[in-house]
């Protein structure tokens, strides 16, 4: 039997601020318990070095303005190159599976890169995904996102994108940051119904959520049949988690993971510094490497302290089946949204960044591409907390473009460039794997 | 004068070491059966020659090593209070254990209390087995070992004859299996050792009265024969570590080097990183359990000077067994010495009997002798470059835990080849020709071991875990434990704490003279926030006497 990979990052010299919860503090009882328990000792556990993920690696998923040197903190390059030592890995057979304990986070960042949204910079997931279709050959990917934030920012990277199954369970958006992830969210019109959301009502328990791996989660990625799954796996479900309301426990999440069998899970949120993580990660190895975890449990864990309500089961019920049948007609809906005659999709939105206190106004333009998922063109401006404006033009194709796409985008961005309207102008050449951007102010371009 | 002696598997070498060189040094086949008498018999050859009174004595055996490795030690009781976390089937170190109620967390709060008749119910069944040794270990006791103390306890009322240890104080670092091995294997060899530390104190005192005497640690420090009585344990594959420091002492660079000590049937391969050599970042690994045995990281595999040439179904065999020395020096099969020294035309010893010997062994197997010294010297040195590489990219690929140890990613350029033991002047310069590099070898290199153990200085690592928001802070070794009082305590405060726990410590243990040469290794804080405001801080401080040469030693001579 193959070792487990892990790879463990607290980034012990790096916080958003001295009291923030994504602080140095936050993995140092996660480090205590897994050192104590000397469980990287096992034969079972293997364990690896982070390294630098590189701009270009960054450039195949986001669109950082006004570049990744810039925008990018290194603590976010050594995260996001953490999982891809951990994709690295897995995809050369030298673990069974893998698991990276790192931060920063990542899910709340989208393509279009101004600053920090929910303690996230670069999206971790989304940059392994991009890698390992490029580098490994991958096609078809799920995301099962298991933070009690909704995963907004791996949910619009892969909104438009139909090889992608994202599923994010969560507390219901009514009552959380980022007040997103409702039911009706199904992904674009060529994507449509492999973006799943489950919002879950607060105080939900392992029971319900069980539930909902078991009749949802599961069922669906055995229909769906990817290549690879991936846990973008938060801790803040736990009932302890003092920024949400949920009341998950470790076994909780050792007995997801073990049902979930994920292939790479990626550490996402949990501010339960001492009371959840230390056991959630020890839960979670121990789930990945199969060794028995029954007799892991928190300080003050009781069994019988959280009972799941009639109510909130029948409601995760129906929840199920409507989310089970959405999944299940997603290819008439494409059919229909392929066939309205449009050539492109537009889509205007506003997005704000908390942590960076900005907002973002972007404009999507979508080619409803009868052979692929179609290219996009995204204007996007910004007052950044710096104080400097930025408007900026990207166009991105995606990994499986068909040749009809990828001509018309390399023009987009060919004819953009005699217009000097935009600060910056990005080209996301996922066939040729090249990444042009324009500075307009000194005519410079460069080419990852 | 001072002496150095190490006990090997093979053979046991001694040095009579006065000013800058070595006046008398001394090579004989260890009696495994009596580790004592060969000991004593080389210590009197030195003495013989000492013109002057011999001021210290440094040893450096495996008697540790062996009595854990043949399973030698004394039938020892484990109990195991390990909480919450892994299953207990993890924990596969001895076949006497019992597993007790009784949790602490990282931070050293009770999370659960051990149960008085669950232990006197596990110390009345070890009574009736008749096991005499019992060692206690609890996870997170490096935190508080409050319960590890209420067992040690209730066995010295209830038991006063059982020998009783606790891992705290053995080891105050993180990791529950390793403390608890450590703990294991002190128990297990404590009687063992102090039986042999009381003979060879009385023997050194009839032979050399006033000469200190020391015992060399696999760490490369030396520690008082008072202070090893209770750490056998310290004492295992201090013979490696001896060689590595020998090599250190002959060559004094600070450059990073590979030391490759050529022994007759293995060839153990250290790092110097400019000049320092380098730990085994997980401890010393004893039979099959990492514990927490600071020592050197040394790949060691089975190939050595003697190592016999043989051939098996029309195939060459290298080794792995020896039967005797080289053809060359009066042995009755070829070896690779032989196969170096015919190949490069070194003309060690009787050149013909190396040459016969190959002869035949190139007859068997239908090839000329120059081929097959080829073959012969291509494979060993290939051997020992796989293992060289290896030993650089495990170092460069430890785990990093901060982006600036990422961003300052360390990679190891090599300069030196250190040749060491008696076969390495045949060796070594190839294999420095084939790493690209220079090599270094010394008319003492055969003996550099028994030079290490003579010159090298007393080591000692405290480490202070400082807790405010609890106000509590526990030193390791030792497992003392204290209170902080002060408001604001800073890391200022944390080092100073750690300093005077480093002397006081290093006092109790015949060290005087060195607690000023202090280095910091370890300096962590972290704030403890608690809703948006602090509620204390935790620091962790690690300083040490790192290893090195006592104070008069100013070079050896060429």
């Amino acid at each position: 039997m193959k070792p487990t990979g892990v790879l463990f990052f607290p980034a012990f010299d790096w916080a958003i601020s001295p009291t923030h919860p994504e602080r140095e503090e936050r993995l140092l009882y996660t480090r205590d318990q897994i050192f104590e328990e000397g469980i990287m000792d096992l034969p079972q556990i293997r364990e690896y070095h982070p390294r630098l993920a590189t701009a270009k690696e960054i450039s195949r998923v986001h669109f950082c303005v006004p570049d990744v040197e810039t925008r990018v903190t290194q603590a976010h390059l050594v995260s996001a190159g953490s999982a891809l030592v951990m994709a690295d890995a897995f995809m050369n057979g030298e673990v069974q599976n893998a698991f990276a304990i790192i931060r920063p986070p990542g899910h709340h960042a989208m393509t279009v890169c101004h600053g920090n949204r929910g303690f996230c910079d670069i999206n971790n997931e989304a940059v392994m995904v991009e890698y390992l279709r490029q580098k490994h050959g991958l096609k078809r990917i799920a995301i099962v996102d298991t933070d009690v934030h909704h995963g907004d920012g791996t949910q619009e990277i892969f909104w438009h994108d139909p090889d992608v199954l994202f599923i994010s369970f969560h507390q219901d958006g009514r009552t959380l940051y980022p007040g997103s992830g409702f039911t009706d969210e199904l992904g674009g019109p060529l994507a449509y119904g492999t973006t799943i959301n489950i919002p879950m009502a607060p105080r939900t328990t392992d029971e319900g959520i069980h539930y909902i791996l078991d009749n949802l989660v599961l069922p669906i990625l055995e229909e769906f049949k990817p290549d690879l799954v991936i846990n973008s796996a938060g801790q803040d479900n736990h009932y302890s988690d003092p920024l949400a309301n949920m009341s998950f426990t470790a076994q909780g999440y050792a007995v997801l993971n073990q049902k979930l069998r994920p292939d790479i899970a990626v550490l996402e949120g949990g501010y339960s510094v001492e009371t959840a993580l230390p056991y959630i990660n020890m839960g979670i190895i121990m789930a990945m490497a199969g060794i028995d975890f029954s007799n892991l449990r928190e300080p003050d864990y009781n069994p019988a302290r959280f009972k799941e309500s009639p109510n909130n089961m029948q409601y995760i019920k129906s929840l199920v089946n409507k989310q089970l049948e959405n999944f299940r007609t997603r290819g008439e809906r494409v059919e229909k949204n392929r066939s309205q005659g449009k050539e492109f999709e537009t889509i205007m939105k506003n997005v704000f960044y908390d942590t960076d206190y900005l907002h973002e106004e972007q404009r999507l333009d979508l080619r409803l591409c009868k052979d692929c998922c179609g290219f996009r063109r995204i204007s996007s401006s910004a007052t950044q907390k710096n104080g400097r404006y930025y408007s900026v033009f990207c166009v991105s194709l995606p990994a499986a473009c068909c040749p009809s796409c990828a001509e018309q985008a390399r023009k987009s961005y060919q004819d953009m460039k005699d217009k000097p309207i935009y600060n910056y102008i990005y080209l996301q050449d996922r066939i040729k794997d090249e990444f042009r951007c324009l500075d307009t102010t000194t005519g410079e371009e460069t080419i990852l | 004068m001072l002496i150095g002696i190490d006990v090997g598997g093979t053979f046991t070498d001694g040095v009579l070491f006065s000013g800058s060189s070595v006046l008398r040094s001394v090579k004989q086949i260890t009696d495994e059966t009596n580790l004592q008498k060969t000991l004593l018999e080389v210590l009197d050859e030195l003495l013989a020659h000492a013109a002057k009174p011999v001021r210290r004595i440094v040893l450096s055996t495996t008697l540790v090593t062996n009595a854990l490795a043949t399973g030698q030690g004394e039938r020892t009781a484990l109990l195991l209070i390990p909480g919450s976390g892994l299953p207990y089937s993890a924990y596969r170190i001895s076949p006497d254990t019992w597993i007790l109620k009784g949790g602490i967390d990282f931070r050293g709060r009770e999370i659960e209390r051990p149960d008085k008749k669950e232990v006197d119910q596990a110390l009345a069944e070890i009574d009736a087995l008749g096991i005499k040794r019992v060692a206690v270990a609890g996870k997170f006791s490096n935190r508080n070992d409050l319960h590890e103390r209420m067992v040690r306890d209730i066995i010295n009322n209830r038991y006063p004859d059982m020998q009783v240890c606790i891992s705290n104080e053995i080891s105050g670092r993180l990791n529950f299996p390793r403390r608890a091995v450590t703990c294991y294997y002190t128990a297990m060899t404590l009687s063992e050792w102090n039986r042999f530390a009381d003979e060879i104190e009385k023997a050194v005192k009839d032979r050399a009265p006033g000469s200190e005497l020391h015992i060399l640690k696999a760490d490369g420090g030396t520690m008082t024969l008072e202070a090893s009585r209770k750490q056998p344990c310290e004492t295992v594959f201090s013979g490696p570590a001896a060689s590595t420091m020998g090599a250190v002492a002959l060559t004094r660079e600070k450059a990073n080097s590979v030391v490759v000590d050529i022994g007759g049937t293995t060839t153990d391969i250290s790092l110097l990183i400019e000049g320092e050599p380098l730990y085994a970042s997980r401890g010393a690994l004893i039979r099959g359990h990492l514990t927490h045995v600071n020592s050197f990281a040394i790949d060691s595999i089975p190939l050595g000077g003697d190592s016999t040439i043989w051939v098996e179904n029309q195939e060459l065999k290298i080794g792995p067994m020896r039967r005797d020395v080289a053809a060359c020096f009066g042995g009755v099969s070829p070896t690779v010495t032989d196969a170096f020294s015919v190949l490069l035309e070194l003309g060690l010893g009787d050149a013909q009997a190396s040459r016969a010997g190959l002869q035949e062994v190139a007859g068997q197997l239908g090839t000329e002798i120059g081929e097959l010294c080829q073959r012969i010297v291509n494979n060993v040195i290939q051997q020992l470059t796989r293992s060289i590489v290896y030993m650089f990219t495990q170092w460069e690929n430890e785990p990093a835990y901060k982006v600036w140890e990422v961003i300052n990613k360390k990679s190891f350029v090599l300069h030196r080849v250190i040749g060491i033991g008696a076969a390495a002047p045949a060796i070594i310069p190839l294999l420095a020709r084939e790493l690209d590099v220079g090599h270094f070898l010394h008319r003492y290199s055969p003996v550099a071991n028994a030079v290490g153990a003579a010159l090298v200085r007393p080591t000692l690592a405290v480490e202070v875990h400082v807790d405010t928001q609890n106000g509590v802070y526990t030193v390791s070794p030792g497992g003392l434990r204290g209170e902080v009082t002060q408001r604001n305590f800073q890391l200022q405060d944390a080092k100073e704490l750690a300093s005077k726990y480093l002397a006081e410590i290093g006092k109790k243990r015949g060290m005087k003279g060195y607690a000023d040469q202090g280095q910091f290794y370890l300096e962590e804080q972290f704030n403890v926030i608690r809703g948006w405001d602090r509620a204390g801080r935790l620091f962790d401080v690690g300083i040490q006497i790192a290893p090195g040469f006592i104070p008069e030693y100013e070079g050896v001579t060429e």
